[in-house]
C-alpha cells in the first residue's frame, strides 16, 4: 500500500473539525492497510518567493509561524507526516484559488488514496477535481466499516477495500470517532508552491446566504409539525446535529415554489419545500412519501425523539 | 462566448425542474443560441430535447447504452462541446447526485476554470457573472475565458409534463462521429446504481443521516 493523504482545511488557526474526522478515518485505514498517513494543508504567506512557471521548492528545516500548534494537533489526531504547501495566493476554498498549491502536494506525494472531510469548506471544489487529476474513483460521504480490516462504504453503498486497484478520492462524512490521542514527533515538509490563482476567476463580492441556499443539510418543518413545541425543540436539536438551518413553512406563496438542493433534506410533517435537488431525502410523518431515501411514519413526536436518540447514540 | 450545457446521462432522480432551471439560465446567457448536450437511452434523450426546445436551446443527443463514471462522461461532453466550439460549459448538477463530480472532470480535462454550486448566472459582455453558495455565503465571481460551471438553479414547480415526442430538432450523434471509441470508453464503465427501497426503521434512517452529522455538533455524552 502506498500513501494516504488527507487534505486539512483550516478554521482560523486550527484544523477544521470535518478534516479531523477524515484524518481519524484515514488513521484507521493506514493502520489497517499498512500505509503512511500524510496530512497536508495550504497556508498563505504574502510575499513568499515563487514564480508562475516554477515547480515546487522543498524547504527543509523551514518554520512557518503557528505551525507548532498545528503539528501537535495533527500528530495527536494520527498523522504520520505533515506537508505544508505555502502559497502567495490568498486561500479560498476554491480550485481556482488553491488548486495550483494542492497540485504541488499531489505531485510531491503521488498518493493512492486522498481523503477530505465532506463538510470541510474545500471538499466540494477540491475533492472531485483531485479525483479527475489522479484518475481515481470518487466516494461521497463514506465512513469506515469493518473490524481489523477497515474498509470504506459510501452513501450509495459502494465499497473501497485494501485490495482494490487504482486511486480513489473519498469525502468522509460524519464526525471523528473518539480515539486515544498519540504523542509523537513527526516530520514536517514545507513546499513552496508556484504562484497562481486562476486569472479567469475574480471574486467580485460576497454576502450572507439565505437559509434556503444551504447546500449541506436542512431540516424543514411543516405547519402541522410546528404546532407541537416538543417537535419544534427536537427539530432544532436535529438541525444542530446535522449542522443546517430549520426552514419553517409559513404557508405563503413563496413556500409553494421553494426547492432545496441541500445534500440532506429532512422534512418533518407537511413541508412545502420541495427537496427535488437533494441527494438524500428523509421524511418524518407528512403522509405518503415518494422518491425518498428514508421515511418514518406518524406520530411525528415519538418518531423524531427516537431518531434523535439513535443518532446521538451513534455519535 | 459560446455556451453548451451538459444535461447528463440519465433522467433526473426526482423532478425536471432543475433541468428546466438550468436550461433557462443557459438560454439567457447568449449571445448565440446555446446547445444542450445529453447522452443515454432514447427516452431520456427525447425528454431532454423536448425541454431544451421549450427553453429555446439547441440539442445534441448521443444515444449510448454505456454506463460510465464521471471521467467517462466528461470525455463525451468535451467531444460534443468541441463540435459547437463551446467556451463555457454549464452543468445541471442538481438533478442527479453523481453529476457534480462531472463538473470537475470536464474542467480538468479541458484545463478550464471551475465553479460549482452556482445559484444564479448572468452575462455582462464577455464576462459571466456567477453567484455560488459556499458555506454561509453567496460569493459572486466574474468568469472570463474557458470555464465549466455547475448550476443549482430550480425552474418553476411542475406537477406533470407532456409526454415528449421524438424531436426532429435534436441533432443525433454517435460516439464514432465524435471521434470516440466505445471500447476505450468502456474502461470507465461502472455498474448502474440499482434503485433502492426507502428505509423505514429508526435504525436504518439514523444510519442514512449519520454520515451527515456535523463534525462541529456538540457531543451529548450518550453511550
Amino acid at each position: 500500500m502506498g500513501s494516504i493523504l488527507v487534505h486539512i482545511d483550516l478554521d482560523g488557526p486550527r484544523p477544521d473539525p470535518s478534516s479531523l474526522a477524515a484524518l481519524a478515518v484515514a488513521r484507521a485505514l493506514a493502520s489497517s492497510w499498512g500505509a503512511t498517513l500524510y496530512a497536508a494543508l495550504i497556508i498563505h504567506e504574502p510575499g513568499e518567493r515563487s514564480a508562475p512557471d516554477s515547480t515546487a521548492q522543498v524547504m527543509t528545516g523551514a518554520r512557518i509561524p503557528g505551525i507548532d500548534r498545528l503539528e501537535d494537533e495533527l500528530s495527536r489526531a494520527g498523522a504520520d507526516k505533515i506537508v505544508v504547501a505555502v502559497t502567495d495566493t490568498p486561500v479560498l476554498p476554491l480550485w481556482g484559488a488553491i488548486g495550483g498549491a494542492w497540485q504541488t502536494v499531489l505531485d510531491h506525494l503521488r498518493p493512492r488514496l486522498v481523503l477530505f472531510g465532506a463538510d470541510a469548506p474545500s471538499a466540494i471544489e477540491l475533492g472531485p477535481r483531485t479525483g479527475a487529476r489522479i484518475g481515481g474513483r470518487v466516494f461521497m460521504r463514506a465512513r469506515a466499516t469493518g473490524g481489523d480490516l477497515v474498509q470504506l462504504r459510501d452513501r450509495e453503498g459502494a465499497f473501497l477495500r485494501v485490495g482494490d486497484s487504482g486511486a480513489a478520492v473519498v469525502l468522509v462524512g460524519g464526525r471523528a470517532p473518539a480515539r486515544p490521542a498519540r504523542d509523537e514527533d513527526i516530520d514536517v515538509v514545507v513546499l513552496v508552491a508556484p504562484s497562481g490563482a486562476d486569472p479567469r476567476l475574480e471574486l467580485a463580492s460576497s454576502a450572507p446566504a439565505e437559509p434556503a441556499h444551504a447546500l449541506g443539510a436542512v431540516v424543514a418543518l411543516g405547519e402541522d409539525a410546528a404546532a407541537d413545541p416538543a417537535v419544534v425543540a427536537d427539530a432544532a436539536r436535529l438541525a444542530e446535529l446535522v449542522g443546517g438551518p430549520v426552514l419553517r413553512s409559513t404557508g405563503g406563496r413563496a413556500d409553494k415554489h421553494a426547492a432545496s438542493s441541500a445534500q440532506l433534506f429532512i422534512g418533518i410533517g407537511e413541508t412545502k419545500v420541495e427537496p427535488s435537488g437533494s441527494s438524500s431525502v428523509i421524511r418524518i410523518g407528512g403522509g405518503p412519501a415518494r422518491y425518498v431515501d428514508g421515511a418514518l411514519a406518524e406520530p411525528i413526536a415519538p418518531a423524531l425523539a427516537e431518531l434523535l436518540r439513535a443518532l446521538e447514540a451513534r455519535s | 462566448m459560446t455556451v453548451a450545457i451538459w444535461l447528463g446521462s440519465a433522467v433526473p432522480v426526482r423532478t425536471i425542474r432543475w433541468l428546466d432551471g438550468a436550461l433557462a439560465a443557459a438560454a439567457k446567457l447568449g449571445p448565440t443560441k446555446p446547445t444542450a448536450i445529453v447522452a443515454g437511452d432514447l427516452g431520456w434523450l427525447e425528454l431532454a430535447a423536448d425541454r431544451a426546445l421549450r427553453a429555446k436551446v439547441a440539442c445534441i443527443g448521443i444515444a449510448t447504452e454505456l454506463s460510465l463514471d464521471y471521467l467517462g462522461w466528461a470525455q463525451i461532453v468535451i467531444a460534443a462541446a468541441k463540435t459547437v466550439e463551446a467556451t463555457t460549459i454549464l452543468v445541471d448538477e442538481a438533478s442527479r447526485p453523481e453529476r457534480f463530480a462531472e463538473v470537475a472532470a470536464i474542467a480538468e480535462l479541458l484545463d478550464a476554470a471551475q465553479l460549482t454550486n452556482v445559484v444564479s448566472i448572468a452575462r455582462e459582455g464577455e464576462v459571466v457573472r456567477a453567484t455560488r453558495s459556499a458555506g454561509g455565503e453567496l460569493q459572486t465571481f466574474h468568469v472570463r475565458g474557458e470555464a465549466v460551471i455547475g448550476l443549482r438553479i430550480a425552474g418553476p414547480k411542475i406537477e406533470e409534463y407532456p409526454t415528449p415526442m421524438p424531436s426532429a430538432a435534436m441533432k443525433r450523434l454517435d460516439l464514432a462521429a465524435l471521434g470516440l471509441d466505445a471500447n476505450v470508453l468502456a474502461h470507465r464503465a461502472v455498474a448502474p446504481h440499482a434503485p433502492r427501497e426507502p428505509q423505514r426503521t429508526t435504525d436504518r434512517v439514523a444510519d442514512l443521516i449519520s454520515v451527515h452529522v456535523s463534525a462541529r455538533a456538540p457531543r451529548t455524552g450518550a453511550a
